[in-house]
């Protein structure tokens, strides 16, 4: 998947989780939402990993310092250890979409 | 606490320059009932709400509208990056120009600044909870406003997203109010405030 792709698809998952996060706060024990939530929670997480490997981190907790990935057009740093949070392009510019 | 996720909740991809339309949207993000007062709106009344899960709700919308601050910024940023001195003047974006050049300033589509007065956080569970109910329409109507002059597709797309996302913000603050109630005397919603007179609140 190109990052066009994952990137949509994790815009997709994400939303489902948002939107259910706010579900849930005003109907905490609904089952079915609970269940929905549980597995496109799991599934962004996923998604979020294999992003980072890919391309690079979106969240904080996704940094892994010892990646070394190999996107020239987002990276100053290509093939050394670096802080790859600053690596890809800023959400704003539209360039990846 | 936040953290930050490099992404926008919706993709925002314009390709041709429209200061003029820029100028529309901009009151989205810092008009009378944009994001970024709504964002305050929420975030400010939620400490002193006493009924847990509607604070919980609020931080959480309160959260999402800096996400569609940022969804509209981005719509703004894409629609004047490129945009020539020529541009600004033909499109009347040339005021804006002189004051802030192509950077994001929050204001009203007539110019008049940001300001916390196009919100309250009165400190009574009912009072905000209908303000907040009053603000998610407000903030429709705005985008139904938007979609009635502005045409382009691909600002469409990010703009009916943001609409969607008022009704059902609409739908769970209503559901909030209703959870609020149950803590009241049914006979008088208005006989205390909840988030003062508490010694009245159902537990």
């Amino acid at each position: 998947m190109n990052r066009h792709e994952l990137l949509n698809k994790i815009n997709e998952v994400s939303f489902v989780v948002n939107d259910l996060t706010l579900f849930l706060d005003t109907h905490p024990t609904d089952e079915q939402a609970l269940t929905l939530f549980d597995t496109n929670s799991k599934e962004r997480k996923r998604l979020l990993e294999e992003y980072e490997s890919s391309f690079e981190p979106l969240t904080i907790d996704c940094i892994k310092t010892d990646s070394m990935q190999n996107d020239h057009d987002f990276c100053q740093h290509s093939g050394q250890k670096h802080f790859t949070w600053v690596d890809g392009p800023t959400p704003w510019e539209g360039g990846h979409i | 606490m936040w953290n930050y996720e490099k992404r926008l909740q919706f993709p925002v991809k314009i390709t041709k320059s429209c200061p003029k339309t820029a100028q529309l949207i901009m009151s989205q993000f810092g008009g009378p009932d944009g994001e970024l007062a709504a964002s305050m709106r929420y975030l400010s009344q939620r400490y002193t709400m006493p009924c847990r899960e509607v604070a919980g709700l609020l931080t959480d919308i309160g959260t999402e509208e800096l996400a569609h601050m940022e969804i509209v910024c981005a719509i703004i940023y894409q629609l004047t990056k490129n945009m020539s001195v020529e541009d600004a003047k033909t499109a009347g974006f040339d005021a804006y120009y002189i004051d802030h050049t192509s950077a994001l300033w929050p204001q009203a589509a007539g110019g008049i600044p940001y300001t916390a007065t196009e919100f309250q956080s009165k400190g009574d569970a009912i009072t905000d909870l209908f303000e907040d109910l009053a603000a998610e329409q407000k903030a429709r109507t705005t985008y139904d406003n938007i979609l009635r002059i502005v045409k382009d597709p691909e600002i469409q797309e990010p703009i009916k997203f943001l609409r969607a996302r008022e009704v059902v913000h609409f739908q769970r603050f209503g559901e909030a109010l209703e959870k609020m109630k149950d803590k009241l005397n049914e006979k008088n919603f208005y006989y205390f405030n909840p988030e003062f007179d508490k010694q009245f609140l159902q537990q």
